[in-house]
């Protein structure tokens, strides 16, 4: 299914700072400060950024794990995610997410059949012990496993196996948008493709929506129709895979690139920006730009306004003197 | 100390490195696992290596192998031949090894904050170096300290040599323990994933930091890695390591080109490349064989698309690849392999 512009799920100037404000010294970490973004029906959204940048943080409010201070995600033009009430039951279903680490997010007291089952409980959604075996079985076919593994734990599998359990779970409600942050960094090289086929090849024949969060650029551009680059808790960028990839206009998306290493000799001498330093810590960012204090194109007004997420077209940038597109 | 060996017939200098047929088994409760299979490596001298392979292949082991830092009672050893710098480490005791590492052999780790000792200042700390193994007193050790933390880039030195390991960054923690495993101009600097743990833009700063200091000193590197990325950026020959055994190595250009074991071939088809995307990833089936459960034929067999009757019987050994100078593989198939790479 093509990827349209119908927006599934939306969310609007998140804030979220960690810590306390009240006993803390120095004040929380922020940990997103202003994220605004829309994702399609049927599209991927590919997120990346470095540790600390908030991508993760991000993802958590995007499935309602976690609220955010300001700011709201919408499901549908619907509201959620913010204030004290529950997140409504048609909301979670609809809305799931896969965890990195695949052996700590599967309960290991829990036979297979259980953990891709309990969202059916939850919601109701396999009525008897047959339909519900049948269902479980029907969704591991669907991510690759043998329908007779449902009985075995979850420490019986291999890295690359429990990620495709985990998957089936968030499957199993038939949501629109499952939201997968770093799903293939724990997993081995050789592993790694499969999984990211995997997820490919669902999004293509369910029509699902993905937002897929890594810090793996060639990973991030395999998979996604869109990207947005992260740094310090705000979108530098965000604009279609291939003009953000081929022409970055945001200097830190530049220099992300070119410091990413490419798996051929011959691209070693390629002209490369290095950044100097460590990215700042959120608990103090430096003020206007976040990126001004490594960034080569720094100028005084980087430091006194930070630049808002404006663009031609579909492709944003957030900065002062972000290159044209052409 | 043990005399260092005359130099080569060939009138070059002695390796960096050279190990034969290397093996380190685990004796568990539920039995003994062959960690490593007989593994030969050799390095010269200011050239950077690249051990690659994915968690489990026993890239890390072997490493910590060479350093000699299994002293566990469980672990066993075995080496038929090992020297660094010419010296003969098997003809020494157990304190000339010790006496070694840290001057002859460094090493990095992957996680820097765990290796360095958190309630020393990094000044003392690199400057205990110079009093262990060359007797300075407490101001030449400081002076000396400051020289390498300005040596690896850490801003402020003056002021940061008083600071204790949490006060830095995970970047400049990596770059502190650079500088102690450069401090004594080892033959051999062993690095054990030293970027993993760290940000991309900062992991490109490391890597070029190692490849100066590697120009500058002579230094050879041994890099432990599972990314090829990395790998491509730096290293001048590439070993790749598969269930305990190494089953390719070549220079690194050719590596690329042309791989010459199937395992090669299928990581390079299997990862996305940056700057060339491409609309599928040919993903390897199945997963690595956890250690010591290999049969007697080739590890790679069963993912293998090339395997044939005669993987699963005999176990393929290392050797030249006919027409290729400075290039082994370990496969029945090998040629197959290089002419799929011109077609």
């Amino acid at each position: 299914m093509p990827p349209s512009a119908e927006p599934v799920l939306a969310a609007v100037d998140l804030h979220k700072t960690y810590g306390n404000r009240l006993l803390g010294r120095g004040g929380g970490v922020h940990a997103v400060a202003g994220v605004s973004l829309t994702l399609n029906a049927g599209e991927t959204l590919g997120i990346v950024g470095e540790s600390g940048c908030g991508k993760s943080t991000l993802a958590r409010m995007l499935v309602g794990l976690e609220r955010p201070d300001s700011g709201q995600v919408t499901f549908h033009g619907e509201p959620f995610a913010s204030g004290r009430g529950a997140i409504p039951r048609g909301v979670r279903r609809r809305v799931q997410m896969v965890f990195q680490d695949p052996l700590t997010s599967l309960n290991p007291r829990m036979t297979v059949l259980d953990i891709v089952a309990e969202p059916l409980d939850v919601h109701n959604l396999a009525t008897g012990r047959g339909a519900r075996r049948a269902r479980v079985g029907e969704l591991l076919e669907l991510v690759g496993l043998a329908p007779e593994l449902m009985n075995r734990f979850p420490h019986e599998f291999s890295g690359g196996q429990r990620q495709r359990i985990g998957i089936a779970r968030a499957l199993a409600t038939d949501p629109e948008v499952v939201v997968c942050d770093e799903p293939v960094s724990a997993l081995d090289m050789s592993v790694q493709a499969q999984v990211v086929n995997l997820l490919a090849d669902l999004q293509r024949t369910l029509g699902v929506a993905l937002v897929f969060i890594a810090h793996d650029l060639a990973v991030v551009r395999h998979v996604s129709h869109r990207v947005g680059v992260m740094y310090l808790g705000r979108m530098a960028e965000l604009g279609p895979a291939a003009e953000v990839y081929g022409a970055p206009a945001h200097p830190y998306t530049t220099a992300l690139m070119s410091a990413a290493p490419i798996p051929r000799p011959q691209a070693r001498h390629r002209e490369r920006i290095m950044l100097a330093g460590d990215p700042p810590s959120p608990v103090n960012p430096p003020s206007g730009c976040r990126f001004r204090t490594r960034c080569h194109k720094a100028q005084d007004l980087c430091a006194e306004r930070a630049p808002e997420l404006t663009g031609p077209g579909a492709h944003l940038a957030a900065c002062h003197f972000s290159v044209p597109a052409a | 100390m043990a005399r260092p060996v005359e130099a080569e017939a060939d009138g070059r200098a002695p390796a960096a490195l050279e190990i034969r047929d290397l093996r380190v088994t685990f004796n568990t409760s539920t039995g003994s696992v062959p960690a490593v299979r007989g593994v030969d490596l050799v390095i010269r001298p200011g050239e950077t290596l690249a051990l690659l392979g994915e968690s489990g292949s026993g890239k890390s082991v072997t490493a910590r192998a060479i350093m000699g830092l299994h002293d566990r009672g469980n672990v066993e050893v075995e080496m038929e031949h090992a020297t660094v710098g010419g010296r003969d480490l098997l003809a020494m005791s157990a304190e000339e090894r010790r006496l070694l590492r840290g001057s002859a052999m460094t090493m990095v780790f992957q996680d820097a904050l765990s290796a360095l000792n958190p309630v020393l200042t990094v000044g003392d700390q690199i400057g205990e170096l110079f009093r262990v193994h060359r007797g300075a007193s407490r101001r030449e050790a400081r002076e000396r300290a400051l020289e390498l933390l300005e040596l690896v880039g850490i801003p402020a030195a003056k002021d940061r040599v008083r600071d204790y390991p949490h006060q830095f960054s995970g970047g400049m923690r990596q770059r502190i323990l650079i500088a102690m495993a450069v401090a004594l101009e080892p033959a051999l600097l062993i690095a054990d994933e030293p970027t993993t743990a760290l940000d991309v833009t900062v992991q490109a700063q490391i890597l070029r930091l190692i490849d100066r200091l590697r120009q500058e000193l002579g230094t050879a590197v041994l890099l432990i890695t599972h990314d090829l990325g990395v790998a491509a950026e730096v290293a001048d020959r590439i070993a790749v390591m598969y269930a305990g055994r190494i089953v390719e190595t070549s220079p690194v250009d050719d590596l690329y080109d042309r791989p010459a074991h199937p395992y090669t071939e299928a990581l390079l088809a299997a990862i996305p490349d940056l700057e060339r995307p491409s609309s599928e990833l040919l993903a390897i089936p199945g997963t690595p064989p956890r250690p010591g459960a290999v049969g007697r034929g080739c590890a790679f067999a069963p993912r293998c698309s090339r395997s044939t009757a005669v993987c699963t019987e005999r176990l393929p050994l290392l050797t030249p690849v006919p027409g290729h100078p400075g290039r082994t593989a370990a496969c029945h198939h090998t040629e197959e392999v290089l002419h799929a790479a011109v077609s």
